[in-house]
């Protein structure tokens, strides 16, 4: 899997920051003020505080522990407390691909030149968690283990697929454009309850 | 487990609190706290008796062979004093790295907001550290930091200046500016029970100039402050503190940390610490 969906946009928006888990990876997922995205290992080089739990300002991305300032770069800008200090180079943000592609955010943990899966003319209905492994959601719903499966049936549903950890995934469900939201998201949920039952 | 770590003194309760025998855990042992009359005691899984100490309002054991008497603190029996028995506050992380939070300044303005700093007040200037050979503990001295409320009994913004001590590997005391009385220090410690290596029980104390505040409010107040720093430290990683240079980025605000991390090493205390740098 090169890319795989790790959010929807609406539930990242302007100036916020989410923790998202990627395969084990723990990742922050923030949107500077003016509309980018970016994907970053959750974790501040200076303590290891988790940067998810940090604040947006304008294009940066800062750390709650300390105040450490990192650009959309990933690049230490500032450190409060020495605020004549132009930080190193060296300290950095590890960060990974992030695209935005059909109202989902796409981030890649390895380099890749691979396009970023197409979901069609579908929109974007909800993230959902799965209490199994995103490989066990798809041989039940007797799908091919890949960044989306395309479902059909009355909504014409798509789910991209998170993999979090070994025991859990999230689902980024898309569906026909006349579906009504609600109605699918409850189908949604119907079908979670029949996937973990039958684990 | 290295000998040496069973052979500090470790909190396990409030002298005024304990009461019918009750179960925790020590460096991942289960260990029984209890009291009989005015007598109070200390099992370990074995039934056997666990030496004991009070001091400093709380209990404390050593499941190991004592290496000396635990450490004092002489201006803490100052008369005048109130003597805070703050109660515990449960921490999901390792007990060296709720000691090392204890003793950051860098960290107020941003998770203490408005209480112990506030932007753009942010500045560390520096500050002394060294290890004092004679008594094996970390000291920090004239650490200087501007707070908006500095204690219950501060009205407005001061410049504070404190002096932090590592008295034991889990155990440090603050020394710090005392707002109705200037020349003289309010105490205020951090003792930390080590439940195992990434699961701590903290005991802040206090002996402190306030004849202001009640002493709910002083709990109160302290029991904020540490709630908030348990954001922190449930979510920094690696849940151990790494003692290896390379993991972490420390900076001239960071003297203290960085010299209470080579104490540790030097003096062979692992227990919640992280050896290998990723």
């Amino acid at each position: 899997m090169d890319w795989i969906a790790v959010g929807l946009c609406a539930d990242v928006p302007a100036r916020t920051v989410v923790p998202r888990r990627v395969l084990n990876t723990d990742l922050a997922i923030w949107c500077s003020t003016a509309g980018d995205f970016h994907a970053w290992g959750d974790r501040c080089p200076h303590r290891g505080m988790r940067l998810s739990h940090g604040f947006v300002r304008g294009e940066t991305l800062s750390c709650i522990y300390h105040g450490w300032t990192y650009d959309g770069d990933g690049a230490c800008v500032s450190i409060p407390a020495h605020p004549d200090l132009v930080p190193p180079k060296s300290i950095c943000a590890a960060q990974y691909a992030c695209q935005v592609a059909d109202e989902a955010i796409w981030v890649a943990l390895q380099p890749t030149q691979a396009p970023v899966p197409v979901l069609g003319a579908r929109r974007a209905i909800r993230s959902m968690d799965v209490a199994l492994p995103a490989q066990t959601v798809a041989a039940k719903l007797k799908q091919p283990f890949a960044p989306v499966i395309a479902l059909g049936g009355v909504h014409d549903i798509s789910l991209a697929l998170q993999p979090s950890s070994d025991a859990d995934c999230l689902l980024h469900a898309f569906a026909a454009p006349d579906q009504d939201r609600k109605t699918v998201s409850h189908a949604l949920e119907h079908m979670r309850n029949e996937l973990e039952a039958a684990a | 487990m290295n000998q040496s770590i069973k052979d500090y003194w470790y909190p396990v309760g409030l002298l005024s609190a304990i009461d019918a025998p009750h179960q925790t855990l020590l460096l991942g042992a289960d260990i029984t706290v209890g009291r009989k009359g005015g007598t109070f005691w200390v099992k370990d899984a074995a039934g056997n008796a666990l030496p004991t100490i009070e001091r400093f309002g709380h209990l404390w054991t050593c499941p190991g062979t004592p290496n000396g008497d635990l450490f004092t603190i002489p201006e803490a029996d100052n008369p005048g004093r109130q003597l805070v028995d703050v109660g515990s506050v449960r921490v999901k992380c390792s007990p060296l790295r709720a000691v090392e939070n204890f003793l950051d300044i860098a960290h107020f303005p941003f998770v203490h907001t408005d209480i112990l700093g506030a932007e753009p007040h942010t500045e560390v200037e520096r500050y002394n550290v060294n290890i004092r050979e004679d008594a094996n503990e970390v000291w920090a001295t004239k650490v200087k930091f501007f707070q908006p409320q500095a204690a219950k009994s501060a009205e407005g913004g001061i410049t504070t200046e404190y002096m932090y001590r590592v008295a034991s590997p889990t155990c440090a005391v603050l020394y710090k500016t005392c707002p109705p009385r200037p020349g003289e220090w309010d105490v205020i410690t951090l003792f930390v029970q080590p439940l195992n290596e990434e699961w701590c029980e903290v005991w802040p104390w206090m002996a402190l100039y306030d004849d202001d505040s009640t002493m709910a409010e002083m709990v109160s107040f302290q029991q904020l402050i540490f709630m908030q720093d348990r954001s922190i430290l449930e979510n920094q990683i690696p849940a151990k503190l790494p003692l290896d240079p390379g993991m972490e980025a420390p900076t001239q605000a960071d003297l203290t940390s960085v010299v209470y991390r080579r104490w540790l090493k030097k003096i062979g205390y692992f227990y919640g610490a992280q050896l290998v740098a990723a």
